[in-house]
């Protein structure tokens, strides 16, 4: 049985600067142990916490799988990974840092295509003209899933993107696309506008507390102290 | 997931022999399709959605496949693989494991492996005749298995098909609506739309380009949106054309410009989506419904009797089926007839079996053209689960 809390945080970026600043405020400050460019760490002055620095993505696998206590990523990433991302873990404070939307994105030529429901309409039209179903590129097949399915939208087919997912119509790997995006300036230099319904989830940046994993009392000492220094 | 043991295993082998007999002395030929599928074209059949479901793979090259879902769709890959125009008479049967993920964890109800027996007949042309045939050889070959407490539960996209042609309404929304049939909840919302104001479609839409569209006027409607997007500075990104486009903003100018629904249609729709009734009621509750209201469906409606009527000459127990008009609304491949057997032991969540006419399967599969075809699949794990619930 583990005596030790495991605090996930992003290991490398602006979301690694973010996290180590929004902690150093409230008087917890990250350090790595050891090599400087190794991914394990501590915070100052508390025992009883490992720091592991890992890829915002593999957080929230770490929570879903009970590997990390404690975890700071992307509302986007957990609900993608998890479809019953409430009963698995709890967002405990939302940090104000790594805005992000994921949103529906049509091309901006698709004057008659304003809403998820005017895409459902076409869906049947796009059959006839190309002999297949418009493809929607994401990495967030989950979440496409089931925003789709929410708004009734069947009659399409996902390809998975991993990266320059915004660049798949113009290049005609996709007819529509399911990305992150925070002011748009991306999209719209694509030739893609958002659809007026088509906002899957106001993103950002999450402490999130795993039920998963194992807990017992001297990690749920080290919890409260995290979370109380951090004002939740 | 519980183990099967050595005892459940024979039982569901000696079953599926006689399953089997019954499809095979009933004409089918008995047929043993992949298991491992391409991905791409059950996806592109069974949509996105059912994706969520289906255990989809990588192989060592790269190909992206399946662990079939269920056995109709190779049964038709079959079918092509021998006739590629699809459109030849044939009958075939099969058992065998079909695979779905349970995304709320596997459990005796909710395999995440299950053993389907069916039978499929494809290319038939006397359509209630063969429907007929599919519905009285899977009553019989439940009934040979052991299954005596059942309903049988019918429902008719044909007659709502009918039902919609005879109401007083532009083409399109008629496809509209028949798109959205599977999709109740957007299906109301369409019919509000309609009824409500469809005017207010063209709210958004760039109004001096909606002024100047005329439907009559393709190809002047096509230039002026063109135009319109070369104003707005925006180059078209994808293979979707301005012809599409203009296609498709040209529905939408008609639906804004057109009469709402009248009341009295939207109302005719909800009052045939109402009807419940024992089968050999339902007929004349529809006679009524629809001359109350002015309406004549008389040809779908001579094609559910005589359905009824070849089902009890093939010795199915028809007093024993309830209509639903509603039913079917879940499973988006059926295009006309579906029933489905239903048994107290198990309740209506799991039916024991169930099928039904989907002509437009074969071309999603592959086929140049729709090709008739009507099959029923047995979960036969539940036959079993029933047949023992039962004597037992």
């Amino acid at each position: 049985m583990t005596e030790r809390l495991v605090l996930a945080v992003p290991s490398k970026g602006r979301l690694m600067e973010q996290t180590s600043d929004m902690m150093a405020a409230a008087g917890l400050n990250l350090r790595k142990t050891g090599h400087e460019r190794g991914y394990r760490g501590e915070i100052e002055g508390l025992d009883n916490i490992d720091v592991a620095y890992i890829s915002a993505s593999e957080i929230a696998w770490y929570l879903k799988t009970g590997r990390a206590h404690l975890g700071v990523t992307g509302e986007d990433l957990v609900r993608e990974q998890m479809s019953d991302a409430d009963d698995r873990v709890e967002f405990v404070k939302k940090l104000g840092f790594g805005h992000a939307d994921v949103v529906v994105a049509v091309p901006t030529g698709w004057i008659d295509v304003r809403t998820m429901s005017d895409l459902d309409g076409i869906a049947q039209q796009f059959r006839r003209a190309h002999g297949r179903w418009y493809r929607v590129a994401t990495k967030y097949l989950n979440l496409t899933r089931r925003f789709f399915a929410s708004k009734g939208v069947t009659d399409y087919r996902i390809v998975e993107s991993l990266g320059a997912t915004e660049g798949t119509p113009a290049a005609g790997t996709a007819d529509l696309i399911v990305d992150i995006t925070t002011t748009g300036e991306t999209l719209k230099a694509n030739g893609l506008k958002i659809l007026d319904d088509g906002i899957i989830l106001n993103s950002e940046a999450n402490l999130v507390v795993s039920n998963t994993a194992e807990w017992n009392p001297r990690v749920r000492e080290a919890q409260n102290e995290i979370l109380s220094r951090l004002g939740v | 997931m519980v183990a099967e043991t050595a005892k459940s295993f024979e039982a569901l082998e000696r079953q599926a022999q006689t399953l089997m007999s019954v499809f095979v002395k009933a004409g089918h030929e008995a047929v043993a399709p992949s298991m491992i599928q391409p991905a791409d074209v059950f996806l592109d059949v069974i949509g996105e959605a059912l994706r969520a479901r289906t255990y989809v793979f990588t192989d060592h090259d790269g190909d992206e496949l399946c662990l079939r879902p269920d056995l109709t769709v190779p049964t038709c890959r079959l079918h092509l693989e021998r006739h590629p125009t699809g459109n030849v008479k044939a009958k075939y049967c099969y058992n065998g494991p079909a695979f779905r993920f349970q995304p709320q964890g596997a459990d005796s109800v909710h395999p995440r492996e299950f053993r389907q027996a069916g039978i499929e007949a494809f290319g038939g042309t006397d359509r209630e005749k063969s429907e007929a045939q599919i519905v009285a050889t899977t009553v019989e070959a439940l009934k040979a298995a052991g299954l005596t407490d059942f309903k049988l539960r019918i429902g008719d996209l044909g007659l709502f098909r009918a039902v919609l042609k005879a109401a007083q309404m532009p083409e399109r929304w008629r496809m509209l609506l028949a798109h959205q049939f599977w999709h109740p909840e957007a299906f109301r919302n369409e019919l509000g739309r309609l009824s409500n104001g469809p005017a207010k479609a063209l709210q958004g839409l760039p109004a001096d380009l909606v002024a100047s569209l005329d439907p009559a006027k393709r190809a002047d409607s096509e230039r002026k949106v063109a135009k319109h997007l070369e104003s707005q500075g925006v180059d078209l990104v994808g293979v979707r054309s301005v012809s599409e486009i203009t296609e498709s903003l040209l529905g939408i100018v008609e639906d804004g410009r057109a009469e709402p629904l009248a009341p009295e249609t939207a109302q005719l729709i909800e009052s045939y989506l109402g009807v419940t009734a024992p089968a050999r009621a339902a007929g004349a509750r529809l006679k009524d419904l629809m001359r109350d209201k002015g309406v004549d469906i008389t040809g779908a409606l001579d094609s559910f009797h005589r359905r009824l009527q070849l089902m009890a000459e093939a010795g199915v127990d028809v007093v024993r089926a309830d209509f639903t008009a509603e039913f079917g609304r879940t499973l988006e491949y059926y295009t006309g007839f579906v029933f489905e057997v239903v048994s107290p032991a198990l309740g209506p969540g799991s039916p024991v079996a169930g099928g039904g006419r989907y002509d437009s399967l074969m071309r999603s599969a592959g086929s140049p053209e729709d090709v008739p075809a009507v099959g029923a699949a047995i979960h036969t794990e539940r036959l079993l689960a029933a047949i023992e619930g039962t004597t037992g």
